[in-house]
């Protein structure tokens, strides 16, 4: 093989393995730990919802896939299954947050009592209507204690 | 004295009507569409709202696509996105049913019970009538209900190539638990 050919197999040989080690990065990445993410927005939780029943269409474009630190005082520790949901509502309308942790995080929920002042971080899933409860619901993922 | 009466009677209706219907805001919905050759298109819910009235027997979900949790962030964008849910435009998925042996399971008894429910499924904006099994498990005033099926996504609009190359299953299966 000719001096100019070795050169061509080489750099060829070096663009297939970049990209089969970026797809298996690709496929192999999981979701960060929330607690070491950085935060897009804090809000306190009745203005948080409130902003959800006022203009939804807004609220969901500005805070949904976001990280969002949710300060209020917990109105409900929901456990099922093996989990347990941190709940924050609107006593006036009956909207809600609802957050379910991360499993790493889960035991910090599971330590929250009802009336508890605490401040939530997770990824926004967005708020909507709940057809069943006739109330808006806005729900989170992967949430953490915002430390 | 009428008056009184009738005002109990309606206070203790509405309290058995109250007591009959069961909501939780924490139901479980498990959506699992691996395959041989990809592990990863499944995730969990964990934030459902489902309803069940003891005394008619209707039974009902709701639950926000975009809070399915996947462990791999690419393939939860592929999930939401206009080629797959779509969740901006559809951004929930619900169902509304019965269940028709009522008769069989006894709320007021602890035990487990065998539930045929039937019902329409809508998911991407598509509505299917869907047929399953579901357990229902009573323990003192706790009650669960569990239920597996599968549903055909092309049945929901729901394709790609993904699926045509066997990385995602046509035939997903969804797992419902709930505790009222």
């Amino acid at each position: 093989m000719s001096k100019k050919g070795k050169w061509i197999l080489a750099i060829v040989s070096i663009l297939i393995l970049s990209g089969a080690a970026v797809v298996w990065y690709i496929f192999n990445q999981e979701f960060s730990d929330t607690a070491d993410r950085k935060v897009s927005f804090t809000v306190e939780a009745n203005d948080f919802i409130r902003e959800f029943e006022t203009d939804s269409k807004r609220a969901n474009q500005l805070y949904t896939e976001k990280i969002v630190a949710v300060n209020g005082i917990v109105s409900a520790v929901e456990s099922a299954d093996t989990t347990t949901n941190i709940k924050m509502i609107d006593t006036a309308k009956g909207s809600y947050i609802i957050f379910a942790f991360q499993q790493q995080h889960l035991a910090d929920a599971k330590k929250l009592k009802e009336g508890d002042r605490v401040s939530i971080k997770g990824s926004c899933s967005g708020g909507t209507y709940s057809e069943i409860l006739e109330t808006w619901l806005i729900s989170f993922k992967r949430c953490a204690i915002n430390k | 004295m009428k008056k009184t009466s009738l005002f109990l009677v309606l206070a203790l209706s509405t309290g058995a009507l109250f007591a009959q219907k069961k909501t939780t805001t924490s139901a479980t919905v498990n959506f699992d569409a691996t395959t041989s050759i990809d592990a990863l298109p499944k995730a969990e819910n964990k934030t459902a709202v489902a309803a069940l009235d003891t005394k008619t027997g209707s039974v009902a979900f709701e639950v926000v696509i975009k809070n399915f949790n996947f462990t791999n962030p690419m393939i939860q964008e592929h999930f939401n996105s206009s080629g797959w849910m779509d969740s901006d435009q559809f951004a929930t998925a619900n169902f509304k049913g019965s269940i028709v042996n009522l008769a069989d399971v006894n709320f007021a008894k602890d035990g487990s019970y065998n539930a045929d429910v039937e019902g329409n499924l809508t998911i991407h904006g598509v509505t299917n009538p869907v047929k399953t099994k579901a357990v229902i498990t009573v323990e003192g005033k706790k009650i669960n209900a569990n239920a597996t099926f599968s549903i055909k996504l092309e049945d929901y609009k729901v394709t790609g190539k993904a699926i045509a190359a066997g990385k995602v299953a046509k035939e997903p299966t969804i797992t419902v638990s709930a505790d009222f």
